[in-house]
């Protein structure tokens, strides 16, 4: 696969944008003026007043069947990336070069008729993409039935929810098979069942020889689809990996700015409203660092106005977007906190985590209520794990298949 | 496998991957604007309850004022002998053709402009659309006019046949100045705000519901409009065969600015949508 080109190739891309109106409008003239004098009056690697870089020196490479996930915050230029993919706009800096038909899903509403039924809506959406009602015709049984749509199909696109109108857009998109396909966070609005329906499109498109470059906010959906990503902070390149990575990565970087380094030291918060507070949660490992298999220890350190009885305290292991909780324990048996800074602890004998970066949260709670005295990592920051392997095999079928755990197994044969 | 390359280099420094890449567009636009043509002429009817009456009543309504007009001898202008409303009918007629041309490029893609900016798909397309629709109008106030020709007992001649011909250009005319009202009237609103104004003057020094004054008559003759609107005219109505004089300067001028201006917005393309 790798000896095959790429199917597409960027190289140091940029792309300006003005963010003053009327200079824009201005710019836009003589940059038109320039188009038909080569050589004269545009000047593309040099700023000009109020212009900023949307998009500055990014370089990547997608071939056949890889899907490449385009991570970053709002306007971090990821729309710009697509647009110029697409073919949109024009790059002011840099090259890009694609091998075969590109297909887009971006604002998947666009183009459709309200007053148009789904049904004529599908010739017509599917003309804006290149393909003819003679070509139409017959995918016309499998795009209805892919829509889910059912008897809605005859209806005016007017009465449609949002999500009804991404199953109509994205199922004539998902039949026209182009070989590179981009999809700009279109699945966000559509439900589970039409989700995991576009997910398994995806990935037998993949498998299908196609590839996609996919903007997501959602990480699940990077981690189904997608083997790499790329990380893009104000427009340039920030991190390039596998997809895993580069999620990491760019939680990593979000928890940086809200760091609980930030927020007010524990002590000051407490008082009779808050009588217990976390002060600090960290796992150590029995050598160097954490590593898979091996013996761990919890340690929690709390301060206490007063003592408290019949309470309780628990961990939870978080991946590293604090979106899902991969396992946790409380303690069994109510116990007491005392008056004062202390220390609670815990063994793990064999940490059950892949190598790999994950999030700490603990609670105190009140044994009878069931309700938290002290929370540690959910208004504030974590605490952070990394969980260190050396690398080989084992270690690489953990990332490829995002193995989170591993199981305490006695095989009998 | 087909290779594309985008690059900040104008596209002029590789005017032939230009004119390939404009060709290949330029296939697929048949397509396109066949659907949205068709969506054009639903979506009018969809929610009306006359329907494609509606397509008929605006000349009607317009045939009908200037023959009562005309019989009521209001406007007493001098029109050779064909009776002077179906001298206006047919003059107002060609007016709004060449108007509703000139008007189409800015007005179908000021509206797609959310679609444009989002899907790669021929400008042209929706331009092409929109003049099949200006084209369909032109059919029907024809078929009006031709009602109003044989109720004035205007004979019809074989330069009939020349009709189309002379519509063409003047439609041709319509859309090469609208490619640049488009291109520029994308960024700056002041272009339909001007070309409202400027529409109005037009009309008043073009020969539309009167014949060409002999005193100024060379002035008028500049105007483009002229001689196209003239001569089509003299082919419906008076069967003169021989076209006017300018005729085929400017229809060959015609067709040179509709090349010019449409690859000029080609040109302009990608750094409009940077902009909407």
């Amino acid at each position: 696969m790798s000896a095959s080109p790429p199917l597409v190739t960027v190289r140091n891309l940029s792309k300006k944008f003005c963010t003053h109106l009327r200079s824009s409008l201005w710019y836009g003239l003589r940059d038109i003026v320039a188009e038909a004098l080569p050589g004269r009056l545009r000047q593309p690697h040099r700023l000009r007043r109020a212009e900023f870089w949307s998009l500055q020196d990014v370089s990547f490479e997608l071939r056949r069947g890889e899907a490449l996930a385009i991570i970053g915050d709002n306007g971090a230029g990821k729309s710009t990336l697509l647009k110029l993919l697409n073919g949109l706009i024009k790059p002011d800096a840099g090259t890009i070069r694609i091998l075969g038909r590109v297909g887009a899903l971006i604002e998947l509403g666009v183009g459709l008729d309200p007053l148009l039924s789904g049904r004529e809506n599908i010739f017509l959406r599917a003309s804006l993409l290149g393909v003819s009602q003679g070509q139409v015709a017959p995918l016309l049984p499998a795009i209805i039935d892919f829509t889910g749509l059912g008897s809605a199909i005859e209806m005016p696109v007017q009465f449609y929810s949002s999500g009804m109108v991404s199953r109509l857009a994205y199922a004539v998109a998902a039949h026209l098979h182009p070989d590179v396909l981009l999809v700009d966070e279109v699945l966000a609005v559509g439900d589970f069942d039409f989700q995991r329906k576009c997910i398994h499109h995806m990935m037998s498109y993949l498998a299908g020889g196609g590839s996609i470059i996919l903007v997501s906010h959602q990480p699940h959906h990077i981690q189904s689809v997608c083997q790499r990503g790329l990380v893009l902070e104000k427009g340039q390149l920030a991190f390039s990996g596998t997809a895993v990575e580069a999620l990491d990565y760019y939680f990593g970087q979000q928890l940086a700015l809200g760091s609980p380094a930030d927020a007010a030291p524990a002590a000051e918060a407490l008082n009779e409203l808050k009588p217990v507070v976390i002060e600090e949660v960290r796992m150590t490992g029995a050598g160097t660092g954490l590593c898979p298999g091996a013996a761990a220890t919890i340690q929690l350190t709390y301060h206490a106005l007063r003592s408290v009885q019949q309470v309780s305290w628990g961990f939870y292991l978080y991946t590293n977007d604090g979106q899902v909780c991969i396992g946790g324990a409380f303690h069994p048996t109510p116990t007491r906190i005392s008056e004062g800074q202390h220390v609670l602890r815990c063994q793990l004998a064999r940490l059950p985590l892949t190598a790999g970066n994950y999030l700490l949260r603990a609670a105190i709670f009140d044994c009878n209520s069931l309700q938290p005295l002290a929370l540690f990592g959910w208004e504030n920051a974590p605490g952070r794990l990394q969980v260190e392997a050396a690398t080989s095999l084992e270690k690489n079928s953990h990332k490829l298949l995002n193995q989170l755990t591993i199981l305490d197994v006695e095989w009998n044969h | 496998m087909k290779e594309t390359i985008y690059s900040s280099r104008a596209s002029l420094h590789a005017p032939r991957a230009f004119l390939r890449q404009v060709r290949e567009d330029a296939r697929v636009v048949y397509h396109i604007s066949g659907q949205l043509f068709v969506r054009n002429l639903k979506v009018q009817v969809r929610q009306s309850l006359l329907g494609y009456a509606w397509m008929l009543l605006p000349p009607l309504a317009v045939a009908l004022v200037w023959v009562l007009l005309g019989r009521a001898r209001v406007l007493n202008i001098e029109s050779g002998p064909v009776p002077y409303p179906v001298f206006v009918l047919a003059g107002v007629f060609l007016w709004q053709g060449f108007v509703e041309a000139l008007n189409c490029p800015l007005q179908q893609l000021s509206a797609s402009k959310a679609t444009l900016a989002k899907v790669r798909v021929p400008h042209e397309a929706f331009v092409a659309a929109g003049m099949g629709v200006v084209g369909f109008n032109c059919l029907v106030r024809l078929l009006v006019l031709l009602g109003a020709m044989l109720w004035a007992g205007v004979p019809f001649t074989s330069a009939l046949a020349l009709v189309p011909l002379g519509l063409a250009a003047l439609l041709g005319l319509g859309l090469a100045l609208g490619w640049l009202v488009a291109l520029l009237g994308l960024l700056y609103a002041d272009i339909p705000n001007a070309l409202a104004v400027g529409l109005n003057l037009w009309f008043l020094v073009t020969p539309v519901v009167y014949v060409l004054p002999a005193q100024y008559g060379r002035l008028l003759s500049l105007n483009p409009v002229t001689p196209l609107l003239t001569t089509t005219r003299s082919w419906l109505l008076a069967g003169t065969v021989a076209p006017g004089p300018g005729f085929w300067l400017v229809a060959a001028l015609t067709g040179l600015a509709l090349g010019t201006n449409w690859l000029a917005y080609r040109l302009a393309q990608p750094h409009l949508i940077a902009r909407f």
